[in-house]
């Protein structure tokens, strides 16, 4: 097979492309350019400059072809842009998911079937599972702690028969010691888990606020009883659950218990406690396969990427809402994150979490 | 897999002539060219012998050359370099919309810097108008810079046609000839030019050196700050090798130029009357203008120019979508939407341009493999 690997000079990527290409296949690398070189310089991002001619490096000492593929514009219209509107509406965004849906398997997809490749293996940690009827399942990574299945939740049927994960049935330590067998210069190189969108000295929301420019919504911070107690620089430095950076004097701990978009208060609490709820409303809900039935059904719900997903009970209306009620309360349910449905191990699809109350 | 190589116009390979040259440099225990020394005057020897070989090939004095790093240093130092110069209050630059970024980089700095900039429009084939560019000269244009050869698409354009109205008003008239160098005959005097920029690595020298023309007489201030080398205007110790290889390869051009360019000019009419026959949907840009006898670019209707070249890559056939101008810059040609394509028609465009050691069997096969890639892909997308 002729096989395009996404690569991104991190080292998940760079084993992907060598097993395959030891398994015999025509392989060749792309990484794609996220970014302006002057906007990247600097960050230890996979997308950015370094991360191309790392990939690069890798691809040459795997002795395969290497390209770029420029998705500046649409990485802009599709994750970043709706990140920073997330954030200015209150919610937390969880930009991997469009990334992964638009453009590592949107743009880069469609480039690679112009070359007429067979297949688009990445470094993700998941697994795929293709049934009698050649319909494919999506499923965790073995490794636990690295398993992505939730960031590739979004993507359809279409999209994943025509994927491969080489690197999901294994464990991280197994690549790292794979890659250092295999004498590849990244082997021993940090996780760049999350780092594509930050830089060296700011995170990912201060980087949408100078991106996108517009005030940032300052107000004020209130406990739930609607008590001032302080003021804030702006609404995008918070998210549900965040007890640091309140910079209210307090004699006890607080939490942030929600972000209200209306008026841009940040209210708080002083109890852990009523950060759990019992139930959330996800929309625009995708699913991989058959959609529950009308009854509604039990699995497993995951609120964020570090989660342990939770048993619930889910009900799905028409119009691709689905009401969530979970056997036991969820700390820190953030409206903007995904909410993913598994069987077990089997994604059963995605939704995006809505203000609850 | 042996690779065909039709990007000629984003580098050639250095003559073996050329290497051997280089290589005497490197394994000599040559002086520094400015040191009293007898290994320091067979250093300076070597780099007066290069500057008479450079200086021959375009007609000019060797005093009149000053060698760079390249054609982008060459063309920075004749712009800002004549506009530090000189005593107008406000500079004005005239140039075309379709410069290599080596000169718009240069005019859009001096804009940002409070300068002005006109960007000369050019027609549906890649021409410039002469008289639209004298009437945009003004009373404080201090430079006109003019390429002689378009490197996206090969159009020759009337540098020679500006000249009288430039001297006569004091304009300095500066030409980016790095592609013409070496592929046309290209003398100085008969250009009317003040200033050339052109570099090694086109012409079969070595990458990293190129020189710019200075017309004697012509006021010019240094970029960079040092010693006296290059007469000060390009202060540091002398590329010796590199000016060496480049002045071997200056000598060989100019005895074969025209052999090359009959050989050229024979390669692409094979490979256009093949290709517009045996690829649906392929126009050639720029065709109605004089051309490069080496440059064919091609516009595939329906099919991105990107992705082709990526395809004739793996299939051996190296070519490109334009000027090779670092990481992933994947913008469409501004090349071919200044001559009117539409940005579709632009991404759709790829650029074949031949060299010295192309055959017409290397033309055969090329056309081949862009026929099988093209067919493949609008296969593919059915």
């Amino acid at each position: 097979m002729t096989i395009a690997v996404a690569m991104s000079g991190g080292v998940d990527s760079s084993v992907a492309a060598a097993l395959l290409r030891d398994e015999g296949h025509q392989v060749f690398g792309v990484t794609l350019k996220l970014r302006e070189c002057h906007e990247a310089r600097g960050s230890r991002s996979c997308c950015g400059v370094d991360g191309i001619a790392r990939a690069r490096a890798i691809a040459g000492q795997l002795g395969i072809p290497h390209y770029v593929v420029d998705c500046v514009r649409e990485f802009d219209e599709h994750v970043l842009r709706p990140a920073w509107d997330a954030y200015s509406n209150g919610r937390t965004p969880s930009p991997c998911l469009p990334c992964n849906e638009h453009i590592k398997f949107g743009v880069l997809l469609s480039w690679a079937r112009q070359l007429g490749v067979s297949r688009l293996a990445t470094g993700h940690y998941a697994r795929l599972t293709i049934d009698a009827r050649g319909r494919p399942s999506l499923l965790r990574g073995q490794d636990p702690d690295k398993d992505q299945s939730y960031f590739l939740a979004g993507l359809t049927e279409l999209q994943l028969g025509a994927v491969l994960f080489p690197v999901g049935h294994l464990r991280k330590q197994e690549v790292r010691d794979l890659a250092r067998t295999m004498g590849l210069s990244n082997a021993d190189a940090r996780d760049s888990q999350d780092a594509c969108l930050v830089g060296p000295d700011q995170s990912f929301a201060e980087m949408l606020l100078e991106r996108f420019g517009g005030e940032s919504r300052s107000g004020l911070i209130v406990d739930d009883e609607g008590h001032v107690l302080g003021r804030h620089p702006g609404i995008h430095h918070f998210t549900v659950g965040q007890r640091k950076g309140l910079l209210v004097p307090s004699t006890g701990r607080l939490w942030v218990k929600a972000i209200r978009a209306e008026d841009g208060a940040i209210v708080v609490t002083g109890d852990e406690g009523d950060l759990y709820e019992d139930h959330l409303v996800a929309t625009g809900v995708s699913w991989l396969g058959e959609a529950p039935c009308e009854r509604g059904t039990d699995c497993d719900v995951q609120v964020r990427y570090r989660h342990v997903a939770e048993a619930a009970h889910i009900e799905a209306s028409g119009d691709g809402t689905v009401s969530v009620v979970f056997r036991r309360p969820v700390r820190a349910i953030t409206p903007g994150q995904a909410a993913v449905f598994y069987d077990g191990a089997r994604v059963l699809g995605r939704g995006w979490i809505q203000a609850c109350c | 897999m042996t690779v065909i190589c039709l990007d000629h116009n984003a580098t050639t390979p250095p003559d073996p002539a050329v290497r051997d040259e280089m290589a005497a440099c490197l394994d000599g225990a040559l002086g520094n060219p400015s040191s009293i020394h007898s290994l320091g005057q067979e250093a300076r020897r070597v780099i007066d012998k290069a500057r008479a070989q450079v200086a021959r090939l375009i007609g000019a004095q060797p005093e009149e050359i000053v060698f760079t790093s390249g054609g982008t240093e060459a063309n920075n130092l004749a712009i800002f370099g004549s506009v530090a110069a000189t005593k107008r209050p406000r500079s004005h630059v005239v140039t075309t919309a379709i410069e290599h970024r080596a000169v718009l980089g240069p005019c859009r700095h001096i804009e940002q810097a409070g300068g002005s900039v006109t960007f000369l429009a050019v027609d549906r084939e890649g021409l410039l108008d002469p008289a639209s560019a004298i009437s945009s000269l003004r009373d404080e244009t201090v430079i006109a810079s003019i390429m002689l050869a378009n490197n996206d698409v090969g159009t020759v354009q009337p540098v020679a046609a500006l000249s009288a109205k430039t001297r006569e008003r004091g304009i300095l008239l500066h030409s980016d000839a790095v592609q013409a160098v070496g592929k046309l005959p290209v003398e100085v005097n008969t250009l009317g030019v003040d200033l050339m920029s052109f570099s090694g690595h086109k012409l079969h020298g070595p990458q990293g050196v190129g020189a710019l023309y200075i017309r004697t007489g012509t006021m010019l201030s240094p970029l960079v700050f040092g010693g006296r080398q290059e007469r000060g205007l390009r202060p540091g110790t002398e590329n010796v090798a590199a000016i060496a290889g480049f002045g071997k390869a200056c000598e060989l051009a100019a005895g074969r130029l025209a052999e090359d360019a009959a050989h050229l000019n024979a390669l692409r009419f094979s490979f256009e009357a093949a290709l517009l026959d045996r690829v649906r949907g392929a126009t050639i840009n720029g065709r109605g203008a004089p051309r490069l006898s080496n440059t064919s670019n091609v516009c595939f209707d329906g099919l991105d120019g990107e992705a082709l070249t990526i395809n004739l890559d793996m299939l051996g056939l190296a070519v490109s979508t334009g000027a090779a101008c670092g990481t992933a810059d994947h913008e469409p040609s501004h090349v071919l939407t200044a001559m009117g394509r539409t940005i579709v028609e632009a991404r759709s465009s790829v650029r074949f341009s031949f060299g010295r050691g192309n055959t017409q069997e290397d033309v055969h096969r090329a056309v081949d493999l862009v026929a099988r890639a093209a067919e493949m892909m609008r296969k593919g997308r059915r």
